[in-house]
């Protein structure tokens, strides 16, 4: 009886001391993805719709010279003219990430973090409660050279057989001073799912 | 004697079957196959400095009658032929039945020299 404890107890011992700690917890039906995969699971806006049409226009923004000794660029939403709930601020999050990455231009406060902005430069200059040599001076603030707009729209057709979704994003770049486009470029996609 | 013959003709055999690897700075060395990549054809490469930014052309055949889904995508690389920026995501391209096709790229950074392009079909 006792020899025989005895080795169930190796036995486990061995076992325990032999297994290698997983990292993982749980989850035999969740695994993580690639997220730059191609997505094609409905044919509504996805994550490969943003994904390039981001890389798309960066790209040919940075590479048209327009943007030379990396001049300062306010970029406004991207209108959302399609049927669709279309969260267009990561489309100008991307392409300003992906810009400021590329050193190609810099970015002024846009229309969503101007207030923090001002709240910021307030709360150093009025409250009193900064070492003076430390606070932030009112006006000197950069103002912007030119303004990054867009606007993304679609076309849906349906029959019994197919659903076709063709998306047109539009992107330009304007001088402030002069209101003139320096730059402009579209990127289409179209998605059909046959039934 | 029949053993050196069978010898030689499995040397000779091995030799013809192996395929060559592509000569560094060929176009068929910057193209990583993912899986197969039946009926279609990765031909030239036009590799240019434009504003600074390097941009490649890179031409495409589809060898066969059918209609074909290229999926791809680059890879950037810097002088000491590491990636200079974050992976691309991989995009779809059509090809109708015997299209040839030009794939134009633009890399996201000047400090950009070399690149990688991944295909792969399904």
């Amino acid at each position: 009886m006792f020899a025989r404890l005895s080795l169930a107890a190796l036995a486990i011992a061995l076992v325990s001391g032999c297994s290698t700690p997983s990292p993982v917890l749980g989850g035999k039906n969740i695994s993580y993805g690639d997220s730059k995969a191609v997505e094609l699971v409905t044919n509504e806006f996805g994550s490969t719709d943003l994904q390039m049409i981001a890389e798309s226009m960066t790209r040919s923004l940075a590479q048209s010279g327009v943007l030379h000794g990396r001049p300062v660029v306010q970029v406004y939403d991207v209108k959302n003219k399609t049927s669709e709930y279309i969260d267009t601020r990561e489309i100008t999050t991307s392409i300003k990430t992906q810009l400021m990455k590329s050193g190609a231009a810099r970015f002024a406060s846009d229309n969503t973090d101007m207030q923090s902005q001002v709240d910021q430069l307030k709360l150093q200059n009025q409250s009193g409660l900064y070492k003076k040599k430390t606070v932030a001076k009112t006006g000197n603030m950069i103002a912007a050279k030119y303004r990054l707009e867009g606007s993304i729209s679609s076309i849906v057709k349906r029959s019994s057989d197919y659903k076709d979704v063709f998306y047109k994003f539009s992107l330009q770049l304007i001088d402030v001073e002069s209101g003139l486009a320096e730059w402009m470029d579209e990127k289409e996609i179209r998605k059909t799912t046959e039934r | 004697m029949r053993k050196t013959c069978l010898a030689l003709a499995a040397v000779a055999l091995l030799a013809g079957c192996a395929t060559p690897p592509p000569a560094p700075g060929s176009a068929a060395s910057k193209v990583v196959t993912m899986g197969q990549l039946d009926d279609i054809e990765i031909g030239q490469m036009r590799v240019a400095r434009e504003n600074g930014y390097l941009t490649v052309n890179v031409a495409l055949t589809n060898s066969s009658r059918s209609n074909q889904t290229l999926f791809y995508r680059f890879a950037w690389l810097g002088s000491d032929g590491f990636p200079v920026a974050d992976e691309e995501s991989w995009k779809a391209l059509p090809l109708y039945g015997k299209q040839a096709k030009f794939l134009p790229a633009i890399a996201p950074t000047p400090a950009a020299r070399d690149f990688r392009l991944e295909v792969h079909t399904r």
